[in-house]
């Protein structure tokens, strides 16, 4: 491998992320609401949306600013309180437009992805 | 603890640090999330070295760079369902504030009232004053939709000036001093309800 591919790689992956990253932040919300570590924790396990758990935060910040999400604070039976982020109606219809129009662009790309290189469209 | 601290404090002041361009309450919400995020992790990853902790929150110029990157993406009415106040959506004061004026003046009026006959009259002035202030910083808070604002302003300004100013001139300014305590309180219990109100249904 070229020293370059796992930067180039690594880079696919964030442009990808930055792009879904809010949505799939608002979709872990949508039945509960959950706090910073938590989110960060769901994230985590999916592998591919682990980011760099800290740059999280700006975005959860933008989304509250946004009226997308709310924020109280609660106690805890263990240390600090915190600050639990749950779904305004705003977030909630957001996060349907996403849903709505992800499975198509998903299937648009893996549609590119797969098409052999013999049917594009020039003589075959 | 001071082996807890420092690092901490050290990682803190580098995200400070690095996002100085940041207007100072987001940088102050930053490092306030950053803080509970260390803090939270702490406990319920005891076993977590702070070295750890801090590894995984990532590089302080990175955080600072997404933060500059979000403050710049942000663009007001576009988001949230449209519409929206538009640059109405400025105001920054603490959601307290404008309730607190707006309860306070009545018994600030009460209190500071030297009768009809004083050259000047502080209470009165001062809780008008205070009535005024607080009605505008209401109206121009981002923490209540246009319903709750107009219920809040009839509530505890439109109905309180309305029955005091009718009850002074039906009265006189002869009215018991009992009579008029009971109103006032009356009047002051309905402004503490709406404020009470509009505090727990503010938007964060």
């Amino acid at each position: 491998m070229e020293p370059g591919d796992a930067g180039k790689q690594a880079r696919a992956a964030a442009q990808l992320r930055k792009g879904v990253l809010e949505y799939c932040v608002l979709a872990l919300m949508r039945d509960r609401p959950r706090y910073g570590v938590e989110l960060l924790h769901a994230l985590e396990e999916s592998g591919a949306l682990a980011t760099s758990q800290g740059t999280v935060y700006p975005l959860l910040s933008r989304l509250r600013r946004d009226d997308l999400v709310t924020t109280t604070w609660q106690e805890s039976d263990s240390g600090p309180p915190r600050r639990y982020y749950a779904l305004t109606e705003g977030g909630r219809a957001a996060l349907d437009e996403f849903a709505h129009v992800w499975p198509g662009f998903r299937d648009a790309v893996d549609a590119f992805l797969a098409t052999p290189r013999t049917s594009n469209g020039e003589s075959a | 603890m001071k082996s807890f601290a420092d690092p901490v404090r050290n990682y803190l002041s580098a995200v400070e640090r690095e996002s100085s361009a940041l207007p100072a309450d987001r940088r102050q919400e930053l490092l306030a999330d950053l803080a509970e995020h260390i803090e939270v992790t702490r406990t319920e990853r005891p076993e977590a070295t702070i070295g750890e902790i801090l590894a995984e929150l990532g590089d302080p110029r990175t955080i600072a760079a997404t933060a500059l990157a979000e403050a710049g993406t942000e663009t007001p009415g576009t988001r949230a369902g449209g519409g929206g106040d538009g640059p109405a959506r400025r105001g920054k004061v603490h959601p307290l504030v404008p309730l607190l004026m707006l309860t306070l003046s009545l018994p600030f009026t009460m209190i500071f009232n030297m009768g009809p006959d004083a050259t000047f009259n502080p209470g009165p002035v001062f809780g008008f004053l205070f009535r005024v202030t607080g009605a505008v910083l209401l109206c121009t808070s981002v923490h209540w939709t246009a319903v709750q604002k107009t219920t809040g302003v009839l509530l505890t300004v439109v109905v309180p000036t309305t029955v005091i100013a009718s009850w002074n001139v039906i009265s006189g300014w002869a009215a018991g001093e009992t009579q008029a305590l009971l109103g006032n309180l009356g009047v002051l219990a309905l402004m503490v309800g709406t404020a009470v109100w509009l505090w727990r249904t503010r938007r964060a």
